[in-house]
C-alpha cells in the first residue's frame, strides 16, 4: 500500500438522508468498528479530505452544496455514495423534490448499497475508494510529468463542457480582482459556449468595429484551440478573423499549469493558424497586471481602453505580424 | 555651540515667520528648507563628541534670563486670559499659582543664584535631538500635503488657519529642542510651558466644541504638572542651592528627592501616565500631524525625558518604586484598553500611553540597565509610532474612516501604505524588531531590580500582542475585492512615510551601533557602568532579522503550484468565497469582525480603576518624598 | 556535547520523536476509549500523503506565512537546544505563532478567522505564564541561558513548584489539548470546522503538522529543564507530563475561550506570580548583578566576548563616577 491508502481522511455530507446511513457512518467510528485503525479521520472539512462520503438523495437544497464541497476537495479525491438513496435516489427517486442519486451532480467512484448501509459495507466502500485514490494519484503525477508532451489541438463542440469548466477555474483569479459577477467569462453558459464554435460572438469584435458581424462565417475564420495533457484539457483559446484582424479571446489555462509556457504556446499556435491575418488583437482588464505583463512579453501593446461596466475597464492590446 | 543654538532658535524663528506667511508656495519652500536645515544640524550634532562643554555663551546670560522671565510671565497672563474666557477656574488658578511662584522665586530667593551652565548637551540629549529633528521634521513635511487635503475636501467645515498651524508646529519643535538642551531649570521650565501652550493651541485647532473641551483638559493637566515643576525648582534651590539640572543630579540624593519626585510628577503628567492619560486620548481630535507630533517626537517624550533624567536620584528609593508602579499600572491598563478600541487612533493613543508607562517604569527603577532600556524604548517608539500615525492619517483621508474594521483588504486597495503600516506595527511589537528588543531589555532590567514588578510587564506585553496582531490581520484579509485607491500619497506624505519606514528598519538593524555609541556612553557617564547587549544575542537577532527579511522573497513564487478555490462556508457558497445561501434561501455576504473582548474588558471601567490606582500611588509617592524615604 | 551537536540532533531527531509522540498520543487516546487506534506511524503516513496532495488555497499568499511558521518554530527549538537566552526563545516562539495566525487571517475565511482570533486569545493567555517561567528560572539560576539553567546543580522544581504547575497549565494550551482545544479543533467541532487550519491543505497542512512536532519536542524539553539536575528523572517526568496531557485531553470537555483566558491568567497570578513573590521574599532583595562577570562558557552558537552586564570602562570625558 502506498501512502495514500494509509491515510484516508474523509468528509461526510448528508444530502437529504433519513439519518439512517448517517448513524451507520458514525457507528464506524465507534470502538466496535474503529475505522481509525485504518488511518481514517473524519475531518469535517473538504480542504483536508481525500474521500467525499455522501448519504441521502440529492434535492434542490443540497445540489449546490454537493458541488461546492466537491470542488473544494483537493486532488486526488474520491466520491463514495453511501446507501441506495445516494446511489440512485432509492425510494425517494420519484419524489417531486428529489433529483436522484449523487452521480447526477458529481462523478461518483464507489457505490455502497444498503438501506441503511451497514458499517461493514461502508468500511468496505472506503477501502475500495482507496484503490481509486491510488489510481487517481498516479494519473495526477503522470499529468504533471508529461507536461512537455502537451498536445495543442483544434477543439470541437464535444469539448465544450470541459472547456467551460476550465474557463471558470482559470478566471477565478480575475474574479477576485473585479468581483464575482462582473466578468463575462465567469458567467458564460454552456449553450453560449457551444455557439461560439459556429458564429462570431459580440465580444469577438475588434476594437472600433461598427459593421455587422458576418453570419455565417467559414471555418477558416474561427479557430478554437485546446491544450491537452494525458487526455485532459488544461488550456484553451479562441480566435476570430474579421478582415485582416484576428481577435484572440478567452485565453484560459488551468491554474495548476500556470507559468509553464502553456499560455504562450497556445497564443503562438493560434497566430500560426491564421496565416492570412496581418494584425492580432486581444483585451484584458485594466487591473489584471499579470496578464497585461504576460501579453506584453508576447509582443502585444496597449492601444485603447473602454469602460465595460462600473467595475471593469478593458485594455485592448495589438500586435502586427512581423 | 552654534549648532545647539541654531536648533533652538531656527525653528522658533521659522515658526514666527510661518505665522505671517499667507502664500502656499512660500510656506512649502520655507518648511522644506527649515526641515532640511534642522535635520542637518541635528545630524551634525550627533557627529560631535558628547558631552559638550557649553559654559561659554555668545551672549549675556543674564539678559536672556530676564527675557525668559518676561516670556514666562506673558505665557502665564495669556493662560489666565484663556481660563477666564473659557470660564475655567482651574486653569486660572494653576496659571496664577505657577506664574506667581516663579515671579516670587525670581524676585526673592532665586534672584542671585549663580548658574554656570545654562545649556548642556550629552548623548541622551543628542538622541532626543535626532528624534526631534528627524522625526519631527518628517511630520512637518507630511503636514504640507496632509493639511492641503484636510482643508480641500475632507474637512471643508474647518476654517483654514494653516499659517498659524505650521507656525505652531515649528514653535513646538524649537521649544522641544530648548527643553532637551536646557540645563538651567528655569529655562527648561519656560520651554516646558511653551510645549504645554503649543499643544493646547494645536489640539484646539479645529475649534469644534469637542476640540475646545479636550484642549482645555490637556491644558489643565499639563498646568498641574507645570505647577509641580515650579515647586520643584523652588525646593531644589532651597535644599541644594542650585537650579542646574546636572548639578542637582550630582547633589545629595536625600536632599534632591522631593524635587525629583515633583519633577517625576511633572513628567508623568506630560507623558500622559494614568491619572492623566485622558488628555492624550482627547488629543486625537486634532489633525493627524499634531497627534503624530504629540505621540512620537515631542510632548510626551519630554515627559519621559525628564523622568529618565531623574532616574539616578530616585534609584532604589520608595519614591522610585512608586513612580515605577505608576508606569507599570499604566502599561497594563493601557494595553488592555487598546484591545477594546476599534478606532485606529485610539488604539495608537492607548498603545502610546502603555509604552510610555514602560519607559516611566524604567525611569522609576532607575538602575543603569533600566535607563539603558528606557532610552532604547524612546528611540524605537518615536520612529514606529510616528510612522503608524502618519499611515493612519493617509488611510483616514482615503477611506473617510479610521475604524480598524474598515481597513479590511487594505493590502489590496492601498498596498504601499499597508506595507508601511505593517512595518510600523512590526516595529512596535514583533521580534526581532525594535520595541521587542527594548521590551526584552526592560524585562531583564525589571527582573534584576525587583522581580515582582515583572508581572506587570508580562501581562501588559501579552495584551499588546493581541491588539497589534488582530489589526495586522485585518489589513491582510481580503473579503470583498476593495477598490484600488487611485493616488495613494502626496509628495510630502510619501517622503515622510518612506523615510520613516526606512528609519524603522535602520533603527532595528543598527541598534547595536546606536547602543554602543550613544546610549552606553550616556549611561556610563551617569552611573559609571552600563548595560549592553551580549554579542551572541545580537547575532541571534540579526539571524532572525535576516529570516524575516526573507519573507517578501517568497512572493516571487506567488500563485505557483496552488489551486484557488472558495473559502469553506459549509458548502453553501454562492459562487464566491464571501457569499452564501442561508437556510431561509436568501443570499448573504460574509461579515468578519475582530474580537474586542467587550464582555471581559470595559474601557471606561479599566480607565477608572487605573486612574484611581495610580492617583493613590502618586499620593503615596509625595507622602514618602516628604518623609524622605 | 557542544551546542552545535545538540542543535543538529534536535533538527534531525525532533520531527521523528515528535511524530512518534503524536502517534502514541492517538494510540493511547484510542485505548482510553477502548478502541484499537491507528498504527504508531500514522502521523508520518498522514504527512507523507498531505505532501503529495494538491494545494488548495483561498488567497494565493496564505501559504508563505505557514512556511515561516515552520521555519521559526524550528528556529525556536534550535535556539533552545543550542542553549540560548530563554527570553529570546520565547520571543521567537511568539513570532512563529504570529506567522501562523497571520496566515489564517490572510485566508480570509470565516472559520479560519475565528480560529485565528481564538489562537491569539490563547497566546495572550499563555504568554505571561511562559515569561514568568523564564523569570522564575532566572531567579534561581541567575541566568537566562538555557545552557546555564541546564547546568545548574539543583533541581529547579523545588524552588519553582508553583511556576511548574502554572507552566503545565499553559502547556495544555500549547499542546492544543482539551479543555483548550479552542483554535485548531482536533475533534471536528462543528462551530469551528478546523479553526485556524481550515483553509490550509496539502503541503501547507503537512508543514503545520511538522511544526507542531518540533514545537512539542521543544516544550517537553522545557519540562525537562525543571529536572535537569537529574537527567533520568527529567526524562521520566517529561514522559509523565506528556501522558498527563493526554489524560486531561480525554477527561475534560472544552472550555469557552473566556474561561480559558480567565483561568490561565488566574493560574499565572496565583501560582506563577505567587511562586516568584515567595522566591523574591525568600532571597531578600535580589543582589545586583555582579559588575564584572567572568565570561560563562559560550551559551549560543557564538562565543560571547562581552558578558551580559559587563562593566563599560568609563569614557575619558566623564569625570564623575557616582558609584565611588
Amino acid at each position: 500500500m502506498s501512502r495514500f491508502a494509509k491515510s484516508p481522511w474523509l468528509i461526510h455530507y448528508d444530502a437529504s438522508s433519513c439519518n439512517g446511513c448517517d448513524i451507520e457512518v458514525l457507528a464506524c467510528l465507534t470502538p466496535k468498528f474503529d475505522v481509525e485503525r485504518l488511518g481514517v479521520v473524519n475531518t469535517g472539512n473538504p480542504k483536508h479530505a481525500d474521500i467525499f462520503l455522501v448519504t441521502g438523495a440529492v434535492n434542490e437544497q443540497s445540489r449546490e452544496v454537493i458541488r461546492n464541497i466537491y470542488h473544494q476537495l483537493p486532488e486526488p479525491k474520491v466520491v463514495v455514495a453511501v446507501g441506495v438513496c445516494a446511489s440512485s435516489g432509492g425510494i425517494f427517486a420519484e419524489c417531486y423534490n428529489i433529483a436522484g442519486g449523487v452521480d447526477g451532480v458529481i462523478p461518483v467512484d464507489v457505490y455502497v448499497p444498503g438501506c441503511a448501509a451497514r458499517p461493514e459495507a461502508i468500511i468496505d466502500g472506503v477501502v475500495q475508494a482507496l484503490d481509486v485514490l491510488e489510481r487517481k494519484q498516479k494519473e495526477m503525477t503522470a499529468l504533471a510529468n508529461s507536461l512537455d508532451k502537451a498536445l495543442f489541438q483544434r477543439a470541437t463542440k464535444a469539448d465544450a463542457p470541459e472547456i467551460l469548466a476550465l474557463q471558470k477555474i482559470a478566471y477565478q483569479s480575475e474574479a477576485e480582482i473585479y468581483g464575482e459577477d462582473s466578468l463575462p467569462a465567469q458567467q458564460q453558459t454552456l449553450a453560449e459556449l457551444e455557439a461560439d464554435f459556429e458564429s462570431v460572438p459580440d465580444m469577438a469584435k475588434p476594437f472600433g468595429w461598427d459593421g455587422p458581424l458576418p453570419v455565417p462565417v467559414g471555418p477558416a475564420q474561427i479557430v478554437f484551440l485546446k491544450a491537452v495533457v494525458n487526455g485532459k484539457i488544461i488550456g484553451s483559446v479562441r480566435g476570430y478573423q474579421l478582415g485582416d484582424t484576428v481577435c484572440l479571446r478567452r485565453l484560459s489555462v488551468h491554474p495548476y499549469f500556470w507559468r509553464r509556457g502553456i499560455g504562450r504556446q497556445l497564443v503562438r499556435e493560434l497566430e500560426a493558424a491564421f496565416p492570412a491575418a496581418k494584425r492580432f488583437e486581444i483585451f484584458t482588464g485594466r487591473e489584471s497586471s499579470r496578464s497585461l505583463g504576460h501579453f506584453r512579453k508576447l509582443g502585444y501593446q496597449e492601444f485603447a481602453t473602454t469602460q465595460f461596466n462600473p467595475k471593469v475597464t478593458w485594455v485592448y492590446m495589438q500586435k502586427d505580424r512581423a | 555651540m552654534s549648532a545647539v543654538l541654531g536648533l533652538i532658535l531656527i525653528p522658533l524663528a521659522v515658526g514666527g515667520l510661518l505665522c505671517l506667511l499667507r502664500s502656499d508656495a512660500l510656506r512649502t519652500a520655507l518648511v522644506v528648507t527649515a526641515v532640511v536645515v534642522v535635520g542637518a544640524l541635528s545630524c551634525s550634532l550627533a557627529m560631535r563628541p558628547s558631552p559638550m562643554d557649553l559654559a561659554e555663551l555668545p551672549f549675556n546670560a543674564h539678559t536672556v534670563s530676564q527675557g525668559v522671565m518676561a516670556v514666562g510671565i506673558a505665557i502665564s497672563l495669556f493662560l489666565i486670559y484663556v481660563g477666564i474666557r473659557a470660564r475655567n477656574a482651574l486653569v486660572v488658578l494653576l496659571a496664577l499659582a505657577q506664574g506667581g511662584l516663579m515671579v516670587w522665586f525670581k524676585a526673592g530667593p532665586g534672584a542671585h543664584v549663580a548658574v554656570e551652565q545654562h545649556l548642556f548637551v550629552d548623548n541622551f540629549g543628542v538622541i532626543m535631538a535626532l528624534i526631534n529633528g528627524l522625526v519631527g521634521g518628517g511630520i512637518c513635511l507630511y503636514a504640507l500635503g496632509y493639511m492641503r487635503e484636510y482643508h480641500g475636501k475632507a474637512h471643508a467645515d474647518v476654517r483654514d488657519r494653516r499659517p498659524f498651524f505650521f507656525g505652531l508646529l515649528f514653535l513646538f519643535m524649537g521649544a522641544m529642542f530648548g527643553l532637551i538642551f536646557a540645563n538651567n531649570l528655569t529655562w527648561l521650565f519656560l520651554f516646558w510651558e511653551v510645549t504645554t501652550l503649543c499643544s493646547f493651541l494645536l489640539i484646539g485647532y479645529t475649534q469644534t466644541d469637542e476640540a475646545k473641551r479636550n484642549a482645555l483638559r490637556a491644558l489643565v493637566m499639563n498646568l498641574a504638572g507645570g505647577l509641580a515643576f515650579a515647586l520643584a525648582i523652588v525646593f531644589l534651590h532651597q535644599k541644594t542651592g542650585t537650579i542646574e539640572l546636572q548639578a542637582a543630579l550630582k547633589s545629595d540624593k536625600a536632599l534632591a528627592l522631593l524635587p525629583a519626585a515633583l519633577l517625576c510628577f511633572a513628567g508623568i503628567t506630560k507623558a500622559a501616565q494614568l491619572p492623566f492619560s485622558s488628555w492624550l486620548l482627547g488629543a486625537m481630535v486634532a489633525p493627524t500631524p499634531v497627534s503624530a507630533l504629540l505621540h512620537s517626537s515631542t510632548m510626551v517624550k519630554a515627559g519621559v525625558y525628564l523622568v529618565l533624567r531623574m532616574a539616578p536620584v530616585v534609584e532604589g528609593t520608595k519614591v522610585g518604586l512608586l513612580v515605577a508602579l505608576v508606569g507599570a499600572v499604566t502599561f497594563v491598563i493601557g494595553s488592555l484598553a487598546a484591545i477594546t478600541a476599534s478606532d485606529a487612533k485610539r488604539v495608537l493613543a492607548w498603545s502610546t500611553v502603555a509604552n510610555l508607562g514602560l519607559i516611566v517604569l524604567c525611569g522609576g527603577i532607575g538602575t543603569y540597565e533600566a535607563v539603558w532600556a528606557g532610552v532604547l524604548l524612546i528611540i524605537f517608539h518615536a520612529v514606529a509610532k510616528c510612522l503608524l500615525f502618519l499611515c493612519v492619517g493617509v488611510v483616514e483621508h482615503k477611506l473617510h474612516s479610521r475604524d480598524i474594521e474598515s481597513m479590511a483588504g487594505l493590502v489590496v486597495s492601498m498596498p504601499r501604505v499597508s506595507v508601511m503600516m505593517q512595518i510600523g506595527m512590526a516595529g512596535m511589537f514583533l521580534a526581532p524588531f525594535g520595541m521587542l528588543i527594548s521590551k526584552w531589555a526592560v524585562l531583564k532590567a525589571v527582573v534584576d531590580a525587583s522581580p515582582v514588578l515583572s508581572v506587570f510587564v508580562v501581562f501588559g506585553s501579552a495584551a499588546t500582542l493581541f491588539f497589534w496582531v488582530k489589526w495586522m490581520g485585518k489589513l491582510l484579509e481580503v473579503v470583498t475585492p476593495p477598490p484600488r485607491v487611485s493616488k495613494e500619497l502626496e509628495t510630502g506624505e510619501a517622503v515622510a512615510l518612506y523615510g520613516l519606514s526606512a528609519a524603522t528598519a535602520l533603527a532595528c538593524l543598527l541598534f547595536p551601533l546606536i547602543s554602543r555609541h550613544y546610549i552606553e556612553p550616556f549611561v556610563a557617564g551617569v552611573y559609571g557602568l552600563s548595560a549592553s547587549l551580549e554579542q551572541g544575542n545580537v547575532i541571534i537577532m540579526i539571524i532572525m532579522m535576516a529570516l524575516v527579511l526573507l519573507f517578501p522573497i517568497t512572493f516571487l513564487n506567488y500563485g505557483r503550484g496552488v489551486r484557488v478555490t472558495d473559502a469553506y462556508l459549509g458548502g453553501a457558497n454562492v459562487q464566491s468565497s464571501t457569499r452564501f445561501r442561508t437556510s431561509a434561501d436568501t443570499v448573504q455576504e460574509v461579515a468578519i469582525g475582530n474580537y474586542y473582548l467587550h464582555n471581559l474588558l470595559n474601557e471606561a471601567k479599566l480607565a477608572w480603576w487605573g486612574v484611581a490606582g495610580s492617583a493613590v500611588l502618586l499620593g503615596l509617592m509625595f507622602l514618602l518624598a516628604l518623609l524622605r524615604l | 556535547m557542544s551546542p552545535w551537536t545538540r542543535l543538529l540532533i534536535y533538527l534531525v531527531a525532533a520531527p521523528i520523536l515528535g511524530g512518534l509522540l503524536a502517534g502514541w498520543d492517538r494510540r493511547i487516546t484510542a485505548r482510553m476509549q477502548s478502541r484499537q487506534g491507528p498504527p504508531i506511524l500514522q502521523p508520518f503516513y498522514d504527512v507523507l500523503k498531505l505532501w503529495k496532495k494538491e494545494n488548495v488555497v483561498v488567497r494565493r499568499s496564505q501559504n508563505y506565512y505557514i512556511f515561516f511558521f515552520l521555519l521559526f518554530t524550528v528556529f525556536t527549538g534550535g535556539l533552545f537546544f543550542a542553549g540560548a537566552d530563554l527570553l529570546l526563545v520565547i520571543f521567537a516562539l511568539t513570532l512563529a505563532a504570529i506567522f501562523f495566525v497571520l496566515g489564517a487571517y490572510k485566508a480570509s475565511s470565516p472559520y479560519s478567522f475565528v480560529g485565528a482570533e481564538r489562537e491569539l486569545i490563547q497566546m495572550m493567555a499563555y504568554e505571561p505564564m511562559v515569561l514568568l517561567t523564564a523569570i522564575g528560572m532566572y531567579m534561581v539560576t541567575k541566568s537566562f541561558h538555557v545552557h546555564d539553567i541546564a547546568g545548574h546543580g539543583s533541581l529547579l522544581i523545588f524552588a519553582l513548584p508553583g511556576v511548574f504547575l502554572g507552566f503545565l497549565y499553559t502547556l495544555e494550551i500549547k499542546f492544543r489539548k482539551s479543555p483548550f482545544d479552542l483554535s485548531c479543533s482536533h475533534h471536528a467541532h462543528q462551530e469551528l470546522v478546523r479553526g485556524i487550519t481550515t483553509e490550509f491543505s496539502g503541503r501547507s497542512l503537512a508543514m503545520i503538522e511538522i511544526a507542531h512536532w518540533y514545537e512539542n519536542v521543544f516544550l517537553l524539553a522545557w519540562v525537562f529543564l525543571f529536572f535537569a539536575a537529574m537527567p533520568a528523572l527529567g526524562i521520566v517526568m517529561s514522559v509523565a507530563v506528556f501522558l498527563f496531557m493526554i489524560f486531561v485531553d480525554n477527561v475534560f470537555a472544552r472550555l469557552k475561550w473566556q474561561a480559558a483566558l480567565k483561568s490561565a491568567w488566574a493560574v499565572t497570578v496565583v501560582l506563577g506570580f505567587g511562586n516568584i513573590l515567595v522566591l523574591s521574599l525568600w532571597s531578600g532583595k535580589p543582589a545586583a548583578p555582579p559588575a564584572v562577570v567572568d565570561a560563562p562558557s559560550a551559551p549560543v552558537m557564538v562565543e560571547t566576548t562581552t558578558p551580559k552586564l559587563a562593566a563599560q570602562p568609563l569614557p575619558a570625558t566623564t569625570t564623575t563616577d557616582r558609584r565611588n
